[in-house]
């Protein structure tokens, strides 16, 4: 025997309690995994589409939210003429609603923009040109819709034609409908509009011109933002509101486990004011005794964190099987992101029983005893 | 007031003028108490139930503190102990009337909790109360749990655990008093032969003049005062 065997069976004695609070923890753990998970998972899936394409700089008005604000697609001619610019093309991409999908990509592209080059043709053909009124779909949105070459879809009230399937080397791209930019402007209302320009700067350019250009970029466009290609997520209104989102939601989760943790303590403490008088009375000091509080507190948070973080990734599975979700975001469970979720348990654990501790720690002896 | 001192050699407590009160001086449960015990002696304190004797020994445990007056450990006053806690796991062991043992842990368990903190390794831990429960004669129960035990088991075992860290006083509250009379002589015959072997000092707390008699000194106490302090000739150290 220990002091670790004390602090186990200090925890064990009420199996039903501490199971309960494990959970309880556990759930907040697994809500901050599975949130902060799917926010990661956004970022980096959005990162590695543009890192796929080949996007050096992205131009749009960052505050429509989720999605950019539409703007007038001519100012792509003003930015072409721009020296440090090397390939620009314009994009109109939308969530929408897409027959059993409740949200699916759906991205417009000019007719032979860069866009085009990385999709690589799984099944069929691509488009034979901006005329044709046909789709290429990635292969999850495929999966998805459960579509193949040769069938329809329809995408607002109009019926496409999906000529093939390709694979877009990212998330993002293969969770889309990607069809000729003029088709998407007639079918959603946004003729002669877009929501980005991608752009390709000249190779060897220094990061001063780029920011250079960037800057010029934005005396044209006051309204929009021109920015690197990894920071785009960071700058997205949007996006910035769903991170915000996701940890107010965790820090609650979390505040939750600490009153259940604190609750629990303060219980043990009670109940044990006799134990505790015994073992003042037989010489234990009182930092021992806080010291055994802390420790089954923080034992709790550890084990609650433990469990939190294998709920946190059965959610994100489950998740990423969902068909709201599938194609849009890949959601991430780094080991950074695993071992910041056990040490916020660790730490509720440790910072809820601070209180309890204390009042163990004020107990008198003679008193105690009594209880 | 009378005042009560050792006759043997080194003294381990002296009380002057001890007092305590309850309730901001409304409830008074020593009136002024002297005495001195030396090492080594066997003392016995008697009297009605609410006569101060609990409180005495509370207070030569450090578990409460004088209102006024001096109690002195080994020529230090109580009050003044440098780490009061340390005087409680190395100088003294209590021995309970409700024999205070941990619920959730063995008879095992339970001798080897005083040892935390201490300086013993886990190896000498283990040996020490592994002899002690050999000495209560419960080696038998090493592995039970208090609820599996009468109540002469139970004392026994707090018996072996208010000598593990080898102390140089024991203090019994009511030792018997929870136990048949059977299971009582074996106790006070059990507390006389562990304090000859070990030396230690014993006071003894109890409103039965019977087990009160087992000591070499019998104090009694009426009404928050020490009325006598007799010596019964049971010279054990």
């Amino acid at each position: 025997m220990n002091f670790f065997t004390i602090v186990i069976r200090g925890l064990t004695r009420r199996p039903v309690r501490t199971g309960l609070t494990l959970a309880g923890i556990s759930i907040g753990i697994g809500a901050v995994v599975a949130l902060v998970g799917m926010s990661n998972g956004y970022e980096s899936s959005v990162s590695n589409q543009l890192d796929v394409i080949g996007i050096d700089v992205i131009v749009s008005n960052m505050e429509g939210g989720i999605m950019p604000k539409a703007f007038d697609a001519s100012l792509q001619d003003d930015f072409a003429e721009l020296p440090q610019v090397g390939k620009i093309t314009s994009v109109l991409m939308q969530m929408l609603s897409v027959e059993d999908s409740p949200m699916m990509m759906v991205s417009g592209r000019e007719w032979g923009g860069f866009t085009w080059d990385q999709l690589k043709v799984l099944e069929g053909r691509m488009p034979s040109g901006p005329d044709e009124k046909a789709v290429v779909m990635g292969r999850l949105a495929a999966e998805v819709l459960e579509k193949n070459v040769g069938d329809t879809v329809f995408i607002e009230i109009d019926e496409f034609e999906i000529v093939g399937i390709v694979d877009g080397q990212s998330v993002v791209e293969n969770g889309a409908i990607i069809l000729a930019l003029e088709r998407f402007q007639e079918v959603s209302g946004y003729e002669g509009r877009v929501n980005f320009i991608d752009i390709q700067v000249k190779p060897d350019l220094t990061e001063e011109e780029i920011e250079i250009m960037c800057d010029r970029i934005e005396e044209l466009f006051p309204e929009g933002r021109a920015v690197r290609a990894g920071e785009v997520v960071g700058t997205s209104q949007g996006f910035q509101i769903a991170k915000a989102m996701s940890w107010s939601t965790s820090l609650l989760a979390i505040i939750v486990g600490v009153l259940g943790v604190m609750n629990t303590m303060l219980m043990t403490v009670f109940e044990r004011t006799h134990e505790i008088g015994i073992l003042l009375a037989l010489g234990w000091k009182r930092r021992m005794i806080v010291l055994l509080v802390l420790f089954e507190s923080a034992l709790l948070g550890l084990l609650g964190g433990l469990v939190g973080v294998g709920l946190g990734a059965v959610a994100l599975t489950v998740l990423e099987l969902m068909p709201t979700v599938r194609g849009l975001l890949e959601p991430e469970m780094t080991p950074a992101l695993l071992i910041r979720a056990v040490g916020i348990a660790v730490v509720v654990g440790v910072l809820s029983g601070l209180y309890p501790a204390w009042r163990s720690s004020r107990l008198t002896p003679r008193l105690a005893l009594q209880a | 007031m009378t005042e009560t001192d050792s006759p043997a050699a080194k003294t381990v407590y002296r009380a002057v003028d001890l007092k305590k009160e309850y309730d901001d001086g409304q409830v008074p449960a020593l009136r002024g108490v002297n005495f001195s015990i030396g090492q080594g002696e066997f003392v016995s304190i008697i009297g009605q139930s609410g006569c101060g004797k609990s409180t005495l020994l509370n207070m030569l445990g450090a578990l409460d503190r004088p209102s006024s007056g001096t109690l002195e450990f080994q020529g230090t006053s109580i009050c003044e102990l440098p780490d009061e806690a340390a005087y409680r796991a190395r100088e003294i062991g209590f021995i309970f009337q409700s024999f205070h043992l941990l619920q959730t842990f063995t008879v095992l368990e339970n001798v080897k909790i005083p040892m935390f903190g201490q300086p013993w390794s886990p190896k000498e831990r283990d040996e020490r109360a592994l002899s002690l429960i050999e000495a209560v004669g419960l080696s038998h129960r090493l592995n039970h749990l208090p609820t599996k035990l009468s109540g002469g088991e139970r004392q026994r075992a707090a018996i072996a655990r208010s000598l593990v860290n080898r102390p140089g006083v024991l203090l019994a509250d009511e030792p018997t008093g929870n136990l048949d009379s059977k299971n009582a002589v074996q106790i006070l015959d059990l507390l006389c032969r562990l304090q000859e072997e070990y030396k230690t000092t014993m006071i003894l707390v109890t409103h039965d003049l019977e087990v009160a008699s087992h000591g070499s000194r019998i104090f009694r106490m009426k009404d928050g005062e020490i009325i006598s302090d007799e010596q019964t000739g049971e010279e054990r150290s």
